[in-house]
């Protein structure tokens, strides 16, 4: 298959803005409804925006459209979608939506929640407990889905020899990284013996090698780059987005690190993009596991196969206790999924909007220009989006 | 495909694990304590999970084919913690791997391993097929061969 440069949306879409309430790893009292009201409410507000302002409407299937379109007043839509889940695709189908002239200015949002399947505390909440399923239960011979990042961590280690120690520095990097955010759910410091003696469960990944469920809410705007430059903030431009899969995408049946969707979405980002890793300002890895980073890292040609571990202990900025690449480049500087919050990828393009916007406060990279978010895994949830300001 | 268990029962045995039709011959299989992986009619290619269709060839000729179960270890995990299941209560972490089958390279099937302590488990190395009863019900789990790799 040859990979197609073709990419007529280039430039012509843009996020106008983004807004969250912070993230909490504690249950709260909300419904993910009450938690994406406000934060749309909040983004709507701070672009100056009336909600007969927005005719389109995006986000996980958690919220629906209809129900957040009908808490918030917006009189009348002619696009909504609730695809899945990682959030780029939410983006896509936003961005598209108004670069076909479907709608002109899309709300799009994402609910990261606690649902009862991800953890003990969750499932003690009886509202949580009738919420549907998200997964399936009561089989342990399975290498399904979070499980599969645990056994390809696992081979990993096997093949290239890598020390536990070298995925904490994606953990601390992260967690380094949340204490300049007030709305990161997890900001005590830690260190590589925290890490180290972290409870195991799955093996080889324990407790901080898995991303924090959390409750809480990101939105976000997208238009067309000419109406946003009519907004408060100045555009940050989809330079290009895409997803990847292989025909291999079943998580036992995954070929090798060496071939999965990340490498599909490396190959046609670049094809798309305009600018590539030595151009950019800030990284955005999704890291939902630290295994996830360490091969974004070597996929997206940061370093060679299984050289990732290595060059963060290369890349590492000792005063700040955090990855500092060639000594100007953060990764995940709001503290990324493992830290901020398990967002599914919302958190990291937030951020990267943030950045770029030049309203990330004390977490403001200098002049940050160009970004790459990317976000998802190895087996059906790879995906890339190249952001960059005039 | 005449079965000796009524579509209800079977899909009632094996409802927690996703049973559908493409892979109700799969499951039927397990109660024979037979390993049956879709195997193509026209190019002979196995694929797993089932599939209604060979992804090399599309011919819809698929059928549950038995395989021997011997194979290599590829992927090895110990779940310090997981899904309730009768019989597993984690304090000694649960085995899982995904087997690399001698039939046909890059065709794994996941399953449990069994009869050696955890130590010695490993990828690289070599196991066969065994089967032990959940609940009563037939399941697959992979056995070291040979002791020490
Ligand atoms: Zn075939």
């Amino acid at each position: 298959m040859s990979t197609s440069s073709r990419n007529p949306m280039k430039d012509l879409v843009a996020f106008a803005g983004a807004a969250t309430t912070g993230f909490s790893a504690h249950n709260t009292d909300r419904t993910p409804l009450s938690l994406a009201a406000e934060a749309c409410s909040k983004l709507l507000r701070e672009c100056g925006l009336k909600a007969s302002d927005i005719d389109g409407i995006c986000g996980p299937s958690s919220v629906s459209a209809g129900d957040l379109q009908n808490t918030l007043g917006i009189p009348e839509l002619t696009w909504w979608s609730n695809p899945p889940i990682p959030f780029v695709n939410q983006v896509i189908q936003a961005a598209s939506a108004v670069h076909a002239g479907v709608c002109d200015t899309v709300l799009v949002y994402h609910v990261p929640y606690r649902h009862a399947f991800f953890t003990a505390s969750a499932l003690r909440d009886p509202f949580r407990r009738v919420m549907p399923a998200i997964a399936p239960g009561g089989n342990p011979d399975t290498m399904w889905g979070p499980i599969g990042y645990t056994a390809w961590a696992s081979r990993y280690i096997h093949d290239y020899n890598v020390p536990k120690e070298r995925f904490g520095l994606v953990a601390i990097n992260d967690r380094s990284n949340a204490q300049d955010n007030p709305g990161a759910a997890m900001r005590e410091p830690m260190t590589m013996d925290d890490y180290m003696s972290a409870r195991m469960v799955r093996w080889p990944l324990c407790l901080l090698d898995m991303d924090v469920p959390v409750d809480g809410a990101d939105a976000f705007i997208i238009t067309t780059t000419e109406r946003a430059r009519d907004l408060p903030f100045s555009p940050v431009m989809i330079n290009a987005a895409v997803l990847g899969m292989v025909d291999a995408n079943v998580e036992d049946q995954t070929v090798s690190l060496e071939h999965h969707g990340h490498h599909v979405v490396a190959k046609a980002l670049k094809a798309k993009s305009d600018f590539w890793i030595d151009d950019i300002d800030v990284y955005f890895p999704y890291d939902g596991f630290t295994i996830i980073t360490l091969n974004w890292l070597e996929n997206i040609g940061f370093c060679g196969r299984g050289e990732a571990g290595d060059f963060l202990a290369a890349n590492w900025d000792a005063e700040k206790n955090r990855i500092l690449i060639n000594g100007r480049i953060p990764v995940n500087p709001h503290g990324g999924a493992l830290s901020e919050g398990g967002t599914q990828g919302s958190g990291h393009i937030r951020e990267a909007i943030h950045q770029l916007q030049g309203r990330a406060g004390v977490r403001q990279v200098a002049n940050a220009r160009r970004t790459l978010v990317t976000a998802g895994g190895f087996f059906y949830n790879a995906q890339g989006l190249a952001l960059h300001r005039d | 495909m005449s079965r000796s268990i009524s579509d209800s029962d079977l899909v009632s045995t094996f409802a927690h694990l996703g049973i559908d039709r493409d892979s109700a011959a799969h499951y039927a299989g397990r109660l024979e304590h037979l390993l049956l992986i879709n195997r193509c009619g026209e190019c002979s290619t196995y694929h797993h999970p089932p599939r209604p269709m060979c992804a090399k060839c599309w011919s819809t000729d698929v059928a549950a084919t038995e395989v021997t179960g011997n194979g290599v270890i590829d992927l090895l995990i110990f779940l310090h913690q997981g899904p309730q299941a009768p019989g597993v209560d984690y304090s000694t972490p649960y085995p899982v791997a995904s087997v690399a089958l001698d039939e046909q390279a890059g065709l794994r099937f996941t399953a449990t391993v069994i009869g050696s302590p955890n130590e010695e488990i490993a990828i690289g190395q070599r196991v066969t097929l065994d089967w032990f009863d959940r609940a009563g019900v037939p399941t697959p789990a992979f056995r070291l061969v040979g002791g020490a790799a």
